[in-house]
């Protein structure tokens, strides 16, 4: 499918109402040729001519079409308006369906400011074509090809002539279409790159701020803008050759009237009234050719804005719901990994990971940073598919699995955590907004955000946080992304440093809550503490995507591995030596028996 | 302070007033000549194109009836008309080149400022909205300016020109007709009049619903991850659609108003032109000397003329309506008050050496919720001051409050005994660096990530401050190492990869005073170890402030502020509070208990 085809099933839904004011619009234009006839007719029937009697009727008939073409005009107008509004409402609904279906690969590669131009200005491009574009060049091809055949009726010698001078029209528009298109193009993306731009800077305030930047984001801001303003400008200047182009064939119409007409009146070949006829005519042969560059813009300037939606939905998104879906609303949260490799970017992240979770256990997860900890945990949820190998959940494949299915058995607290900017209440109950209050409070409970939530935010659970949690602290954000997770009570419960900004203190109270309501939960704990993860069941060591120690807390301090170093600096008092010498070089073996 | 969401209209506290438009007018003056020279040139293509019928007259009323004579006279005009059509297109041309230039610079200027303006707006202003209704303003409102800019305002000076003289004209023909024209005139401002509050209510709806449809796009992609893994695609689609059913509506309301004034001016033309018939039929017909045929023929062909521009004022009117919409919230935000900016007597603050001081400052973010109360502290230079307490305490208040983000209410913040707020915000900030706890990541290559603490640091220097960190074998593994692109926020990095290169940013630029706001609780162990180990080299010489949850990283440290409800309640060494035994000794403890 092209980007026009896809742009044309959207319309085709309203094609009825399109002709419909098509039709609006037909009417109006032969009204607009009325209203000068009934006044040519008052001038000479009733003024020169003295039938004063026709007057009264006549200025009705003038008044009367009048009003009707208002009327109609506006009605033909409105069709326009809606009728653009719906497609680019359908049109709207379509782009934000595939933004959602998106995986994370995608969103890997675009940039916010770049994908929300998709939905803005592109879209408004589409919306000036079809609430004026459309109208406005049915309106004057329409004018033109009635000048033409009357023209022509009157004398087809001088309307060849005339008709002579098109080719320049239609030669120059042909090279317009052409040419303006990369200029269009280049516009559309120096807009989005501008939108990109404006969107990071806002996000990123604080780091500009901190950093004293602003002279250094202004200078990159004004070539952003000075740029935009090139690419437009680019555009005015190649229709600054054409305009004028298109304004001098419809000038030369009347040279040629004037000189061939005059001419033949003079041998004798036409009469004078016709060439007067012919005169009155030429008004709408020359408007549409004046007009037509301007039109040739809009339609490159949809095209170009089409090509660039088209893109970004035309991309498939890898991970899809499998069209014959094994359907199991409830999971039971038995997860296995069977030699899971996993690739991105030619990186290898996971090498051949196998591993098993039964109903209930607790894993942890530990290794250095970027060792392809997240990744495990996110091809459980399925936000990146195996490279080779299989994951399964309950004895299946998630390839098999329903996507949504599989995702809504799975509460996840994310590392990089996302709050909106809409109440502390809303923010919890993202994952099912038919809770009761209650409810909230409970998980909110559980996750010991209830207490700082009532005392140490202006509205309780009504406070509106800014976007990403702004305003509230590390722990304040992790311990509401926790609650918003337990919300779904999930089969499997993926809590990816959850708690590293919270005090150890709140965090085993929070563990000792978890520990009792979700019993029957999987719950896969990812965390640099030893604290957050020395009770589970089964502990994954990663290093560079592969496990390297897996046990208990128990077995891998006998390993005396990675694990059991770790856990060393974290409690010096495993190792005497090895506590004086952080405690030398870092000041962090002071705690000493700190294990249970 | 009352935050804004998506689906919640921004209410405007300034109304619109002759004022904005005097303001607008600032941005137009530098344009001023090329407007002007566009005006002339437009003023003659008129008056030429205007010949071209006057000739096709002469050739059919004068030339034509004089036969083969004629001729060479209508090849004569032909050919001046031929001159004219060329000098038309010439005249276009530059005229079409002229009006997109101010146009497109007149925008250009107006974002430039306010881009300007919100570089200076504190953390509350991006804070208590969502980030993609400051967007809409900067970009797509200032976009909607741009046909009124480029094209409507010339045009606009041309008809009201051309109204005077048509008006001038029609008083010479006729002056009663004239004024029976003029008549229609107050009847057509009475329909402006009365559709112009809501007309203008209409439209600032819907550049209101909008901004908030925006908002809802880019929280959307940013939040997709959430979105995925809650599976609230369905429901954020109903979202989606109602903001976007909003749109639409508003939008069709709005256009409405702006379809009543064009038929409203054809409905006057046609009353005028009926009545001037109807008036001038009854004095020919009762014989009055005054009154001819001539005359009215005349005057009806120019009655036409005469409402040809008020349309297009009309027009231009609508368009103006609607750009008001946009124009007063982009002039809202520019009058967005600065709170922190450089006193007028500010001075270069000089070479930092590192003595930090409170002088029993208070400080609230509202007024009446006391913040920091009569927090007085002094760190010397080189110190590590290490700040504990609970969440919600006032830790990250302090640490704000010696880069300046915020003013204090009373007391004062001193760096080498200089009042922070009698130096240029830039010459403090710059000698300071600032690890905060969400870690920005900007779209582009890791080195220029790293290298946005220190433009002029050279590739060795960036790869050291890597070192440092302990970020450079991760860099060093990815497909193209340092230069990688990244994108916004880093989404490729894990959460501690990206603090590790925001800790390098801050550490290149070489900063006097460092602050690690939970620089590193997404790091692990190992790394966090070696981390401290380069860490401690560099500190060296440098002031440092460090809020940590994980005790262990700063015991080390010369001073320990433990603070809560916005006071500092006991300050010392790790090892003087173990044995006071007060609120560090029970979290310590409870720490150790684990």
């Amino acid at each position: 499918m092209k980007p026009f085809q896809w742009f044309y099933s959207f319309v085709k839904k309203y094609q009825w109402r399109l002709l419909g004011g098509l039709m609006l619009t037909t009417i109006v234009a032969a009204l607009a040729l009325l209203t000068p006839y009934l006044s040519g007719a008052i001038v000479t029937q009733v003024i020169k001519e003295g039938h004063y009697e026709r007057l009264g009727w006549m200025v009705a008939l003038l008044i009367g079409a009048t009003i009707l073409r208002g009327l109609l005009r506006a009605s033909f107008l409105m069709v326009y308006e809606s009728t653009s509004q719906n497609v680019l409402y359908d049109m709207r609904d379509y782009v934000y369906r595939r933004l959602l279906q998106q995986d994370f690969a995608f969103y890997n590669k675009n940039r916010t400011g770049d994908l929300m131009s998709r939905q803005t200005g592109d879209m408004d491009a589409i919306r000036h074509f079809l609430a004026h574009t459309m109208y406005v060049t049915y309106e004057n091809v329409l004018l033109f090809i009635l000048a033409l055949v009357m023209i022509f009726t009157v004398n087809v010698k001088l309307a060849c002539c005339m008709i002579l001078v098109l080719p320049i029209s239609a030669l120059a528009a042909a090279i317009q279409f052409k040419v303006v298109r990369p200029v269009f193009q280049r516009a559309r993306e120096r807009f989005s790159s501008l939108n990109s731009f404006a969107q990071e800077n806002i996000s990123g305030n604080r780091v500009v701020k901190a950093f004293a930047k602003e002279d250094y984001e202004k200078e990159k801001f004004d070539k952003e803008n000075e740029g935009y303003m090139e690419a437009e400008l680019a555009g005015a200047r190649l229709s600054s050759i054409f305009i004028p182009i298109f304004e001098f064939v419809s000038n030369l119409l009347l040279v040629v009237l004037m000189l061939i007409g005059g001419i033949m009146v003079i041998n004798g070949e036409m009469d004078i009234g016709k060439m007067v006829t012919v005169n009155g005519y030429l008004y709408m042969l020359s408007n549409p050719l004046r007009l037509a560059g301007w039109l040739v813009n809009d339609v490159r300037r949809l095209t170009a804005s089409l090509d660039k939606i088209y893109a970004t939905i035309v991309q498939e998104p890898e991970i899809r719901r499998p069209k014959h879906a094994v359907v199991k609303k409830h999971l039971e949260g038995c997860v296995e990994f069977r030699d899971v490799s996993y690739q991105a970017e030619d990186e290898d992240i996971i090498h051949h990971v196998s591993f098993t979770a039964e109903k209930g256990q607790t894993i942890g997860i530990i290794g250095a940073t970027g060792a392809g900890k997240s990744t495990i945990v996110n091809l459980i949820c399925r936000f990146y598919d195996v490279t080779s190998g299989q994951v399964l959940v309950d004895g299946i494949d998630v390839r098999d699995l329903d996507l949504y299915q599989l995702r809504d058995n799975i509460g996840m607290a994310m590392q990089d955590i996302f709050l909106f900017s809409d109440t502390i209440e809303g923010n919890i109950a993202y994952g099912n907004t038919q809770c009761s209050f209650e409810d909230v409070v409970r998980v909110a409970k559980i996750a010991n955000a209830d207490e700082f939530i009532r005392n140490e935010t202006p509205d309780g659970y009504d406070t509106i946080v800014g976007e990403r949690g702004m305003g509230l602290s590390g722990g304040q954000k992790q311990r509401i992304s926790l609650a918003r997770a337990l919300l779904k009570n999930p089969s499997i419960i993926i809590l990816d440093d959850t708690t590293s900004a919270v005090d150890l203190e709140t965090e085993s109270q929070i563990q000792n809550e978890l520990e009792q309501v979700q019993k029957d939960t999987t719950v896969f704990i990812i965390s640099h503490r030893i604290s957050s993860i020395q009770h589970a069941d089964k502990i994954l060591v990663l290093e560079e995507g592969r496990i390297i120690e897996e046990g208990s807390h128990k077995q891998l301090m006998e390993k005396n591995g990675y694990y059991a170093m770790v856990c060393r600096h974290q409690y010096g008092d495993f190792n005497p030596k090895k506590k004086k010498k952080t405690a030398k070089s870092a000041g962090r073996g002071g705690k000493t028996d700190g294990k249970k | 302070m009352a935050r804004n969401k998506y689906d919640v209209d921004e209410e405007l506290h300034k109304h619109f007033d002759l004022n904005q438009v005097k303001r607008l007018s600032h941005y137009i003056r530098p344009y001023a000549g090329k407007m002007i020279l566009s005006l002339i040139l437009r003023a003659t293509a008129s008056a030429a194109i205007l010949l071209l019928p006057i000739f096709m007259q002469q050739v059919i009323d004068d030339y034509i009836p004089m036969g083969k004579l004629g001729i060479p006279h209508i090849v004569r005009v032909s050919l001046l008309s031929l001159f004219l059509a060329v000098y038309v297109s010439i005249v276009i041309c530059i005229k079409t080149k002229l009006m997109f230039q101010s146009g497109q610079s007149i925008i250009r200027d107006l974002r430039a400022d306010l881009f300007d303006h919100l570089q200076k707006l504190p953390f509350d202003y991006y804070d208590s909205r969502p980030h993609g209704k400051i967007q809409v303003r900067l970009v797509n409102y200032i976009n909607n300016l741009s046909d009124l800019l480029s094209n409507g305002i010339v045009n606009t000076v041309v008809d009201l020109i051309s109204l005077v003289v048509i008006v001038g004209y029609m008083l010479y023909l006729d002056w009663r007709f004239t004024l029976v024209c003029l008549c229609g005139l107050p009847i057509l401002f009475g329909v402006v009049f009365l559709v112009k509050k809501q007309q203008r209510t209409a439209w600032q709806t819907a550049s209101n619903k909008q901004s908030n449809l925006n908002a809802y796009i880019a929280e959307s992609i940013n939040g997709i991850r959430v979105t995925q893994s809650f599976v609230r695609e369905e429901e954020n689609t109903g979202i989606f659609n109602r903001l976007s059913a909003n749109y639409r509506s508003a939008w069709l309301h709005a256009i409405k108003y702006n379809l009543i004034l064009p038929p409203s001016v054809d409905f006057l033309s046609v009353v005028t032109t009926s009545l001037v018939y109807v008036i001038g039929v009854q004095m020919l017909r009762g014989g009055s000397a005054a009154m001819s045929v001539g005359i009215i023929v005349a005057f009806t062909s120019y009655i036409s003329r005469f409402w040809t521009p008020i349309t297009n004022l009309g027009n231009f009117y609508n368009a103006l309506l609607t750009a008001i919409a946009y124009l007063e919230m982009i002039f809202e935000t520019i009058d967005e008050p600065v709170i922190v900016e450089d006193r007028e007597d500010a001075v270069e603050m000089p070479e930092i050496q590192g003595d930090v001081e409170f002088r029993d400052v208070c400080f609230s973010y509202e007024d009446g919720i006391p913040v920091l109360d009569h927090v007085s502290l002094k760190v010397e230079q080189g110190q590590t001051c290490a700040i504990v307490g609970p969440t919600g305490a006032g830790k990250t208040t302090i640490i704000n409050l010696i880069s300046r983000f915020y003013n204090v209410n009373s007391g004062g913040v001193y760096v080498d005994g200089i009042n922070v707020e009698a130096v240029t915000i830039r010459s403090l900030r710059k000698q300071m660096g600032v690890m905060l706890q969400d870690s920005f990541i900007f779209s582009g290559t890791i080195r220029d990530n790293i290298r946005y603490g220190n433009l002029e640091a050279s590739d060795e220097q960036v790869e050291n401050a890597a070192r440092i960190v302990c970020a450079h074998s991760f860099i060093e593994k990815m497909e193209a190492g340092y230069d990688t692109y990244v994108n916004e926020r880093g989404s490729r990095l894990s959460v501690g990869q990206r603090q590790l290169i925001s800790f390098a940013r801050a550490l290149l630029a070489d900063p006097a005073i460092l602050i690690l706001d939970e620089a590193t609780s997404s790091i692990d162990t190992e790394t966090e170890i070696a981390l401290q180990e380069g860490l401690q080299q560099l500190l060296k010489g440098r002031t440092s402030f460090i809020i940590a949850h994980r005790l262990s990283t700063i015991q080390n440290a010369d001073v320990i502020l433990y603070v809560d409800h916005g006071k500092i309640l006991e300050r010392g060494r790790h090892e003087e509070l173990l044995e006071k035994k007060g609120y560090y000794y029970q979290l310590y403890t409870a720490q150790r208990q684990q």
